[in-house]
């Protein structure tokens, strides 16, 4: 392995580490809406290690362009590499933010039950173990899942929000866990948009194509 | 490719047996900078030659296909090689000057072409100078002698020799090779200003330059054309995986 290559694996690595700390951060998120709260300390453990891997890919793509002058499918994994740590911190951030949310949702289980929010929960915690295996692997039909997913994420938020507002007129009791409620939907949603994000970077990586703003049934035939 | 200045078509070369480029086929633009790239000994050199007929004068050296220049094929019997060299300079790797003057560099060339008046060759000395981006570093000291100037400087003397009898073309092999990185940039930014009015092929092993100068680029390997496309697309997504291991570094 060259100097060059050791460098480029060194950042693959750096990205599989900061994005399944990332995933662990989702996971956490998950279970403290869906059941018990969380213990914040190692959230926020977790939350500094990932900005310190975002800062540090930084460094290693700033080094790489300076040093080696890459060119080709280099030039788009490290192009990619820079964009994907964003994402990714921004995903580890967003988890925070469902976590500290959920503690202050009263009757969180019988609103989560009402408006069938588990399951978008645990879709979302699907997508984000499945952006850090595309990102690994390469695979297009994972990224094709990962667009399918998202689509359907942000329909099932759509209509939870939609239900919860309905709920919140009516029952004026409601409003204050609805708001909450409506936010962590938001957070899960962007969770999933920072996802398809990565999986777009992943693809632009493999075929030098940039989709980041193509319609959903364009991104699909891709 | 709409303006072509150059046509190849199925270009092969021997050194004796041995067949140092294969079937080559490709096209060259008009006003546009044309990189020729690959590792040493894949024919890049050779073809370059080819295009000013150099290669006729190495013994034992056979050459078939056609290199048509404005749609005349240059290898015709019929064809004066001395007309085709007027019309396509060339800049090789290390400077090469006259041992005369810096005025007489430039002169020489329209001189044996039947300029006599010296108020014309001063005119042709100043705007060949004046393009290759040199005459503010020359023009009071014109007779001095050109041995004397830095090897940048050297360089840039030479472009300006072959700009001075007006080609069409300027082939360049490895121009700033052996220059450092200021005046390799000069050279590079020259390449960049030329191109308005000529047509230049440069070869050149820093894949960087070919990537800064180029609006083409062309892969050679083994006496094989791999892969010739838009300097943009081949340094960011080449078809060829043989040019992607090339321009990436892990060839071989």
């Amino acid at each position: 392995m060259t100097h060059f290559e050791i460098e480029l694996e060194k950042l693959k690595n750096i990205i599989i580490k900061i994005g399944s700390l990332a995933e662990s951060q989702v996971v956490e998120s998950v279970k403290a809406l869906l059941s018990e709260p969380i213990e914040g300390k190692e959230v926020k453990k977790t939350e500094n290690k990932i900005d310190k891997l975002d800062v540090k890919i930084d460094e290693v793509c700033q080094s790489i362009f300076a040093l080696q002058q890459p060119v080709a499918s280099d030039l788009r994994f490290i192009m990619a590499a820079m964009q994907i740590s964003n994402e990714i911190e921004r995903i580890g951030d967003l988890a925070v933010s469902v976590i500290k949310r959920s503690k202050s949702i009263k009757d969180k289980h019988d609103l989560i039950a009402k408006f069938e929010i588990a399951d978008l929960a645990k879709q979302v915690e699907l997508i984000t173990s499945k952006t850090n295996e595309c990102f690994l692997t390469r695979d297009e039909a994972t990224i094709g899942e990962i667009f399918v997913l998202n689509k359907t994420i942000k329909n099932k938020s759509e209509d939870a929000i939609h239900d919860i507002i309905a709920e919140m007129k009516s029952h004026s009791k409601a409003v204050v866990s609805g708001t909450n409620l409506v936010i962590v939907m938001k957070h899960l949603e962007r969770i999933s948009e920072h996802c398809t994000n990565i999986a777009e970077y992943v693809h632009f990586m493999v075929n030098a194509k940039i989709i980041k703003h193509d319609k959903f049934e364009d991104k699909k035939e891709e | 490719m709409k303006d072509t200045k150059i046509q190849v078509k199925d270009l092969s070369l021997y050194y004796g047996e041995k067949k140092a480029l294969k079937e080559i086929s490709l096209e060259i633009p008009r006003n546009k900078v044309t990189a020729l790239i690959g590792p040493s000994g894949c024919g890049k050199s050779t073809f370059l030659r080819c295009i000013n007929r150099m290669n006729d004068l190495i013994p034992d050296v056979k050459i078939t296909g056609q290199m048509l220049v404005e749609g005349v094929d240059i290898y015709d019997k019929n064809v004066d090689v001395v007309n085709i060299r007027k019309k396509i300079g060339m800049v090789f790797q290390k400077s090469n000057p006259f041992p005369k003057s810096i005025y007489e560099n430039i002169a020489y060339g329209p001189k044996i072409n039947g300029i006599k008046g010296k108020n014309e060759l001063d005119e042709i000395v100043e705007i060949s100078l004046r393009q290759a981006a040199i005459w503010d570093e020359v023009k009071d000291r014109l007779g001095d002698s050109a041995m004397g100037l830095s090897g940048g400087q050297q360089q840039r003397l030479c472009i300006a020799r072959t700009l001075a009898v007006s080609p069409d073309i300027i082939l360049m092999d490895e121009p700033a090779s052996a220059l450092d990185p200021i005046s390799t940039s000069k050279i590079e930014e020259l390449v960049h200003e030329l191109k308005e009015q000529y047509t230049i092929i440069i070869v050149t092993h820093n894949m960087q330059q070919a990537a800064r100068t180029s609006d083409f680029t062309a892969f050679f390997y083994l006496g094989e054309l791999i892969e010739m496309g838009k300097t943009n697309a081949i340094f960011t997504k080449p078809e060829k995986k043989q040019t992607e291991d090339y321009i990436t570094g892990r060839f071989g």
